[in-house]
This record gives structure tokens, sequence and C-alpha cells, in this order.
């Protein structure tokens, strides 16, 4: 296998390194790009230029490949981990594509190119610091919105609406109950959720089925959700459910928000879910990219242990070294395929209103923010 | 924030304001104490325009008589504004906005809630004192660092190449790293997360922290220089203001025969001025159309309204609220009054308006709304129908003579004065600027109030 590219290598150190794993995709991307120029040794603008698109199309497609590294497991076998299967790239498009853009900025600004690559260089470290600033924007903005004795529903696991729901709750002291979506696959409503709980709020946690079901029956006031990115006409790339969360809360007539910083507007005019740049979802090789484990739950009891259920599970009938779990997997025939999409998009008429460090938006203002900026 | 009860003639606090004008300007106190009497007691609609043509005779006694001159109200506000920013002693640009914020504060607290146009006029003179303190930034200023040396290069260039990257915030002004975007929001209520969150944002940056170094400084810099031309300018912006308030209906009537058309039947929802107004302006250039006006339970704004319109000769027929959704069949246009603009495009109408857009919805009749600017509220309906809502005494619903009745005084009556209608049910704003969608609205909000002002009187 050939050395993979610097800035692969990275983008997984900053996705593998526990303090840096949670840092936005876009702010990780851009600071894989600072690398980039500080490695660099381009002598012109055009030569670094070249070089930071390189390293961007690197990323993207990276991501776009689920994000697989190859790493040791316990047992000493080597093993692919995907880092980024339930992640879209658009999120990390959005950051590089603002970074070459400054860039190209900077470069008429300062003509001069050694002058030019240290300001960058200095003024980027500050993008680095816009995440925590941007998201407390958000929170300080945005909290008015939650009400005393509300409801809310939310899904997936974001920081900005995290950080959203924790300052109202522990800054501003109010009483509201939030209902969290599993998220399946990687269950980022559940860990979203011990944060809830951890800071007082109390917290329902429920199958991603169940959306429907709960969003009726528990009178919800507002369905808040984060963003992977967000498409120009104001439509948002999120984890996948999102799109249907939509649907519910429209036809139920709750409004539906969506919390994102203003570095994830993305060039992007997707008009539906198939104008989303494709994911390799399926069958890469295999094993690869069909992550996702079908298990019966309901018969697992917990320790292992094979219990009285097992006798009806028929199906599972690879019961083999013994972890206990996969003997609940649902074989499934090679017949059946399997796609698993990360995110989805959600059209700009299911979104009320987004709330952006750059104020509290309707959608069809993030299309006016990117023409600002892009023109 | 930390009052400094020492010296009350300082002006760091709002909540100084009082004090400081008593101390210091004891006939500009005056002023304003007549003014929150009067605003307590309801009596604008009573007092000066009760001369004036047209003014709704009879009404007075209710203090939530639609059709009410809101004009007269903002201009009042403003005429009030003048007269105690003008002479009074403040020296630099933070010491007039914490002046102006006080005073925002005073009268909110004296029943300038339920007319959000005080507070959006306020803000607007706010606007254009922030304006006119960036306008020419102090010369005096000459440690600058390098960074603010980059900060004014990288705008000079970046005005050249057409982007707005001055201290609003924008992806642009993102891009260039601009303070406001890594500094904190300066007003937050100091806690444990904030701190933890500020420390952790802050880390060691150098050369950013000019914007909120100690804390309390809620304004750029320059702003608390001493400037001597800024009363000049920011009079004169305030009788801009005046004039604009002025010819406020002028503005708005001139496009009245966009909307109205020959052989229309217009449906209106009890009194308003403004619509009256409108429709009265199609009337005197030979449109013929016809009006259908709902009554407007429990005030029946609708019979006066109706009134008004028939002796201005146009056809006019009063309908009982109930019957809107029959007749909506038959209607081409919906009228709808406000007595505020949302952020989002949404609107703050009388009790039952709702009902008529969701009708006017059903039927796919086009909603529209006339609306002069100074309505236009920098805030969201955070609070769904409660949002600037007011429940007032039943005694419109029911006779209080009929309380004796044992079974009747368990009753509870609810007589909320407002509806909120979200913008999906609005089709266009029209006001004196010109007709907008709901839609546009945000852009409006950043032409006319700067975001650090939008934060709500208290």
């Amino acid at each position: 296998m050939t050395t993979p590219h610097p800035a692969i290598t990275d983008l997984t150190t900053h996705l593998l390194t526990p303090q840096t794993k949670r840092i936005p995709l876009p702010v990780a991307a851009i600071r894989v790009l600072l690398s980039t120029i500080r490695r660099s040794r381009a002598e012109t603008m055009m030569g670094l230029q070249a070089e930071l698109r390189e390293a961007s199309d690197v990323m993207v497609d990276f991501a776009k490949r689920g994000g697989p590294v190859e790493t040791t497991n316990d047992d000493g076998i080597k093993v692919t981990r995907y880092l980024l299967a339930n992640r879209s790239h658009t999120a990390l498009t959005s950051g590089t594509h603002l970074f070459l853009k400054y860039v190209t900025r900077a470069s008429l600004e300062t003509p001069d190119f050694t002058l030019c690559k240290s300001q960058v260089l200095e003024r980027g470290t500050r993008f680095a610091e816009f995440s925590l600033a941007a998201r407390d924007r958000i929170a300080s903005t945005a909290s008015n919105f939650i009400r005393e004795g509300s409801t809310i529903l939310t899904h997936g696991r974001s920081s900005v609406v995290e950080a959203l729901l924790l300052r109202a709750a522990t800054v501003e002291k109010k009483r509201f109950k939030v209902i969290v979506l599993e998220g399946r696959p990687d269950a980022g409503g559940a860990k979203s959720a011990k944060t809830y709980d951890a800071a007082g709020i109390p917290t329902v946690l429920i199958l991603d089925s169940a959306m429907g079901y709960i969003a009726e029956r528990t009178r919800i006031d507002m369905v808040l959700v984060g963003a992977e990115g967000v498409a120009e006409n104001g439509g948002v790339v999120n984890k996948v459910g999102t799109f249907a969360l939509g649907i519910v809360a429209k036809e139920l007539g709750v409004p539906f928000y969506v919390a994102a910083e203003s570095y994830k507007f993305t060039r992007m005019f997707p008009l539906n879910n198939a104008d989303l740049p494709e994911v390799k979802s399926e069958e890469e090789d295999g094993a690869g990219l069909r992550l996702i484990k079908f298990l019966d739950t309901l018969s697992w009891s917990g320790d292992g242990g094979g219990k009285s259920s097992e006798a009806q599970d028929g199906s599972s009938n690879n019961s083999g070294s013994g972890g206990g779990l996969e003997k609940y997997l649902v074989d499934l025939p090679k017949s059946i395929s399997v796609e698993n999409p990360p995110c989805d998009f959600t059209p700009a008429k299911y979104i009320t209103l987004l709330f952006t460090d750059l104020g509290v938006l309707t959608p069809s203002a993030v299309s006016d923010e990117l023409i600002r900026l892009y023109q | 924030m930390t009052s400094d009860t020492a010296a009350p003639s300082n002006l760091e606090d709002p909540s100084n304001v009082r004090r400081w004008l008593q101390t210091n300007h004891p006939k500009q106190f005056a002023l304003l104490d007549n003014f929150e009497i009067e605003l307590r007691l309801g009596r604008f609609s009573s007092t000066r325009d009760a001369s004036k043509p047209g003014a709704h005779q009879g009404s007075a006694s209710s203090r939530y008589q639609y059709g009410r001159d809101r004009r007269l109200i903002t201009t009042r506000t403003v005429e009030l504004v003048r007269a105690i920013i003008g002479p009074t002693r403040w020296k630099t640009a933070a010491q007039l906005l914490t002046l102006l914020r006080g005073l925002g504060n005073e009268l909110h607290a004296a029943g300038g809630y339920r007319e959000p146009a005080i507070g959006n006029v306020l803000r607007r003179i706010m606007y254009a004192v922030r304006d006119e303190a960036d306008h020419v930034v102090p010369s005096q200023s000459s440690g600058v660092d390098d960074m603010e040396k980059i900060d004014e290069l990288t705008e000079h260039v970046s005005s050249k190449l057409r982007v707005s990257t001055g201290k609003e915030l924008s992806l642009a002004s993102m891009l260039w790293a601009h303070p406001q975007h890594v500094t904190k929001h300066s007003r937050q209520p100091s806690g444990d997360y904030n701190d933890r969150l500020r420390s952790d944002s802050m880390g060691s940056e150098s050369g950013i922290d000019c914007w909120d170094a100690n804390g309390s400084n809620i304004y750029p810099p320059h702003f608390y220089s001493r400037r001597d031309d800024l009363r000049q300018s920011v009079m004169e912006a305030i009788q801009e203001m005046m004039s604009e308030l002025e010819d406020l209906h002028k503005n708005i009537n001139e496009q009245a025969t966009q909307h109205i058309h020959a052989g229309e039947i217009i449906l209106t929802y009890a009194l308003s001025k403004t619509v009256e107004l409108f429709l009265k302006a199609a009337a005197a250039k030979k449109r013929k159309f016809q009006v259908i006006v709902c009554e407007g339970a429990p005030h029946f704004g609708g019979h006066q309204m109706a009134k008004s319109l028939a002796e201005a000769g146009i056809d006019t027929t009063v309908i009982h609220d109930a019957a809107t959704f029959a007749i909506m069949a038959r209607v081409n246009k919906v009228l709808l009054p406000a007595h505020a603009v949302l952020a989002n495009g949404g609107l703050i109408a009388p009790s039952g308006s709702n009902m008529v857009a969701l009708a006017a919805k059903q039927n796919s009749v086009p909603v529209v709304t006339v609306a002069g600017m100074f309505k236009l509220c920098p805030m969201y309906p955070h609070e769904g129908q409660n949002t600037l809502n007011d429940l007032i005494s039943p005694s419109s619903i029911l006779d209080y003579s009929l309380m004796g009745d044992p079974v009747l005084s368990e009753v509870e009556l609810v007589n909320p004065v407002h509806d909120y209608i979200p913008p999906q049910l609005i089709d266009l704003h029209v006001t004196n600027i010109g007709g907008f969608q709901p839609s546009y609205i945000y852009r409006l909000l950043a032409e006319y109030y700067h975001s650090d002002d939008w934060e709500a009187f208290e």
C-alpha cells in the first residue's frame, strides 16, 4: 500500500485523538489545510493554491469513502475502521471551500508571497478558534426560543444543539424536557442523551422509528437539530432521519429549528436527496461499508448469555466466537441489499428558522450570506 | 452590570439613566415623567390628535382601541427622545447609547411593551448613533498595533471587492477573521459554563481582546472617545426619522392602486387607521371596489371602520366575524392591519386575524398587510400566540352587571388583544418603503437596527 497523503494522516490523527475528536469537521479540515501550508515548499501563490486544492480533494475523497483507516484490534488482527462512515463530506467541503476562498482573497490583498503566506497562517489560527465562539454565540442568541416547560425533540449528536440546550438549562435555569432519538447506527442520540441527563435535563430516549408516535402523542413544542452542512437554498444536510423528522414536524405544525455554525454554509444547491453528492453506501468490499448491523436487541438480554428467546431466533445461526452479540445478528442472505445512507437532505420548506452565529436566519437568508462571500 | 451608587451622575449603566436625568437635567426629567404618565394612562389617542380630522372620537375610554393612531405615539416618542438627548450633557457615543437604552427600559416599564413601535424607534435612533460614531473614526488613535493595521488594510481591499466586512457579522467578515467572530457575545449572564467556554475559546489569542478587554466595554473602543460633532449628526438623523413618519401614510398610500384593482372585493378585519387610509386612497383615485369589513368582536372596531369607509363613498359591507369563512370564497384579497411585524416575517394583528388568514389560505386568497416600517420589530415569536400579546379586562365580552350571577361568576373569561400570524400565511407586507415578502424581512432588519440593539428593553 502506498503511503497516504499527508493531509489524510493529519485528518486521521485529528479524528483519532481524544482531545480533537469532537472538533467540528469543517474546522478540522481548515486545520489540516493550515498544516499543509506550513509543510508546503511552493514558491508561488499558484503553487500553494494547487497544493491546497489537492489536499482538499484528497480529504473529500477520503470522506466519501467513509474514512477508512487500517488499525489493529485487541487481538492484533488488522481491521479497517471507518472514521467518517456516518458523516457527510459536505461538512468537510464547506470548511475547505471557505479556506480556499480566503487564501485567494489574501493573495489579492498581499501580492508578496512570503508575507501573504505568513499572514494566512497567522489569521488561519484564528479560524480554528471560531468553533467555540460561534457555538457560544448561537447558544446565547437561540436559547430564547426554548420556553419554560416546553418539550423539545432532537435528533443526532450535535455539539451546537448540546451547547444550546445546556446553556438554557444550566445558565438560564429553564425547565424543559428533551426527547432524543436513538440515532442509529452510531447511537449518537443516546450519547447526547447522557450529556443532557448529566446536566439535569429530563431526558427521554426513543427509537428512531418512534419519531412520529412521540411527536404526536407528547405534543412536542419544537424540533431542534444540528447540521452537517447548510445548502445555499437553506436546506440542510444532517444525520439520516432528519428529513423524516422535518416531514413529521410540518405535518404536525411544530416549528423545526436547525442550529448550525455559519462555516457550514456550502455552495451547493440540492433540490432533493438524489442531488446529494453520492455516498458509497454499499458493497465496496462486503464487510466494508456494510457497517450497519441488524440486531435483535429485544432477544438479547444484555449480559451476552443465551436466554429463552434464543430458540425462536432461527435466523441467527452464526453463534460463533462467544462475544455473545453475534447470535442475535439477523443473518441476512446476500440477495438482500442493504443501504445505509449516513445523511439526508431536508429541503428549506421544512425548516422554520436557522440558528447561526450570524444571527437567527430564515432559510432564504443563507444564499444571501453565501452570495455576499462568493460573489 | 455594576451600578455605581456613589456617583449617580455617570452614564455607564442604563439603570442609572433616571437618576442621572433627575440630578442633572430636571427639565428633561419632567418631560420623561409626563410622557410616562400619559403612556400609562393610554391617553395618546385623545390628546393632540383629537382635533385632527378623522380621529376616532368616543373611543378614548378603551385602552385597546384599534385604529388608535400608533403613528402619533411613535412621533411623540421621537419628539421626546429629541427633547431629551438634544440639550443633555452626554459626551461619547457610548454614553448616548446607554442613555437611549435606559430610556427604552423606562418607557418599556411604563407600558411601552404594549406599543412595540416605541422600542423600535429607540433602536433605530441607536442604530443612527452607531452609524455616525463609526462614520469617522477619530484620528487620535495613534497607537495602532499591527493587527489593526491589517484589519484596516483588509477593510480597504474588501471594500474594493465590494464585500461588506464591516462590523456586522457575515460570512465574509468571518473569512477575514474579524475579531467579532472570535470574541464572545458581549451580553451574557456570567456563569461557570460561560466562563469555561470563554477561557477555552480565548485561549492564548492576542490582539483580539481589544473588543472585550475588561468585560464592561460593550461597545467598540472608539465609541468611548469624545465626539463633539456627534450631537449634530444624530439630531439630523432624528429629523430624518420625523419626516419619514410625517410622510408615512402618503408613502404607503401611493401604492394603493397597485394592490387594489377595479371590481375587486377586499376583506379587512376590525379597525385600522393605516388600512382605512389605504382604502380611501384607492377610492380617491377613482377605483371602484367593494370592501367587506369583519366587525372585530368584542371591540367592534369594524363598525367604525365601515362607517368611515362608507362616508368616503366606498361600497362597504359589514359581516360578523364568524361569517369570515363563508364569505372568503368570493373575496379577492385580504388586507390586514399590523400591531407589529416580526423578524421572521410573521405578524401581530388584532385577535381574530389569524382565523381570517387561515380562511384566506384555505381559499388561496392573497393576504396583504399594511404597516409603517416603525412596526418592524427585531424579535422572533418565541412564545407563539403569546408573543407581544396581552390579556385585558373581559368587560368588553361580558357586562359586569351579570357577574352577580353565581354561576357566571365561576366562568373564566379570556380576552386576548392580539393574534400571531405565521409568515407562511402572509403574501406581502406593504410598507412605506415598498412591498416585501415575509422572507425578505430579515434584510430590512439588518438595515434598520444594529444586531447588538436587538435585545429587548426591560
